[in-house]
């Protein structure tokens, strides 16, 4: 199997290679050699399962993920579908105020974040890194009618947002536990995520909000009283006494 | 040649073979046939399966689990029954994704060294009464239903993805979640 390499973090290392045809992403979780082998061995291997859960809670629950191709505990990797053609939410954003093509597309993508992340946040799946990086936007699922015609990433950008699907990636700090602080923590740091590497996009923060709000209605007030407190003290909560 | 052979992804001496067949006539031959040792495949219904990948990722998976020494079961072939199966029962996994007796329509997956397989393979089509087909139709004679139950899919999960997206995720993960 061919790989080559993709991208590298922390973590992990991305690299990209197909699976029986299919386009295929390795992260490959490497060994810290500042640890202790035997702790290193169980943290990686927890956290490889983390992952891997929180990509089938959302699966089930209908936020759009990756598939899962092989998951190997040997060399810490997970094989995963490389969703193509797709671009990142940043680079759309970006796109978007470079050509100043008004706010209509990112309202419209506003309202589906604000969609998936309710949708988690209902479920108890607190993602843990919300950035502008880790969603995708690719073309939207039509079941079996799913088009075969070939387009490029940079086709991306002049489909129409209504016909785009956000994909939600990187479950590396993924939490399956659902406090109102939590999620308020995990909306603060989406909001910081977008307004620090996007000017000019409060509103589209507030348009978020409001999506969220609509799609979980049960606990979002709560959440959003959370967020405001996070607002004024940051992310880490003050530990005295 | 209507089979499909590829090589094992991180083990390239592996082969497996995927082969379709239908109308058969002695699914319970073919059946007895595997059970006494006569050749080793994995015999698999052949309308609980929705895709060719899915059993490519479940074959994949078991070769992996064998060289690890990881398996459930006894057997690679056994074990890429089990993978692909929903649950954690074995004898179960066999009453849902093993033929039966009244079956006729058989997926056959082999896995092995390449001679090995290809010996098989010839062992089985000269048992096997039924003619062998293209492993594209095997998304006609699916039973969705059937499938859905199985895997515990839902409206909600369906909407965002296919049938075998969902339960390709579900074979590779199934050691860590069961759904």
């Amino acid at each position: 199997m061919q790989r080559t390499f993709f991208k590298q973090g922390a973590e992990a290392k991305l690299e990209r290679c197909t699976f029986y045809g299919k386009p295929c992403l390795v992260k490959e979780r490497f060994r810290k050699q500042y640890r202790h082998a035997v702790l290193d061995k169980s943290l990686t291997t927890q956290r490889i399962k983390s992952e891997v859960r929180a990509m089938l809670r959302c699966r089930t629950n209908g936020i759009k993920t990756p598939t899962i191709f092989m998951v190997d505990m040997e060399t810490n990797s997970i094989y995963m579908e490389y969703v193509e053609p797709s671009i990142t939410v940043r680079e759309f954003i970006a796109d978007v105020q470079q050509n100043q093509a008004g706010d209509c597309p990112l309202l419209a993508l506003a309202e589906q974040i604000g969609q998936i992340i309710g949708k988690a946040h209902q479920s108890n799946i607190i993602h843990g890194d919300l950035t502008t990086s880790n969603m995708l936007l690719a073309q939207k699922f039509q079941g079996d009618a799913q088009s075969t015609e070939k387009f490029t990433p940079a086709d991306i950008l002049q489909k129409n947002i209504q016909d785009l699907e956000v994909v939600l990636i990187d479950f590396g700090l993924t939490a399956l536990e659902g406090t109102p602080e939590d999620k308020g923590v995990d909306l603060y740091v989406l909001e910081r995520a977008l307004l620090s590497t996007h000017p000019n996009t409060d509103h589209v923060f507030e348009a978020i909000l409001m999506s969220y709000k609509k799609n979980n209605p049960r606990g979002a007030a709560e959440v959003v009283k959370k967020l405001d407190e996070v607002r004024l003290r940051g992310r880490k909560r003050t530990m005295v006494g | 040649m209507a089979e499909k052979k590829f090589h094992h992804a991180l083990y390239p001496d592996t082969t497996i073979i995927l082969a379709l067949f239908r109308d058969v006539e002695n699914a319970k031959e073919v059946r007895q046939a595997v059970m006494s040792g006569k050749f080793d495949a994995s015999l698999l219904k052949a309308s609980m399966i929705v895709d060719e990948f899915l059993v490519t990722v479940a074959a994949n998976k078991a070769v992996h689990s064998q060289r690890c020494g990881k398996m459930i079961t006894k057997t690679v072939h056994s074990e890429i029954l089990y993978n692909l199966s929903a649950g954690r029962k074995i004898t179960e996994a066999f009453k849902k994704i093993g033929i039966s007796d009244t079956d006729t329509s058989v997926l056959v997956a082999i896995a092995g060294e390449e001679e090995k397989v290809l010996q098989s393979l010839q062992a089985l089509k000269s048992v096997i009464k039924g003619r062998q087909v293209s492993l594209d139709e095997l998304s006609s004679l699916a039973d969705l239903s059937a499938v859905r139950k199985e895997y515990k899919l839902t409206d909600v999960e369906l909407s965002s993805c296919s049938p075998v997206g969902a339960i390709a995720s579900r074979i590779a993960a199934k050691d860590i979640i069961t759904v």
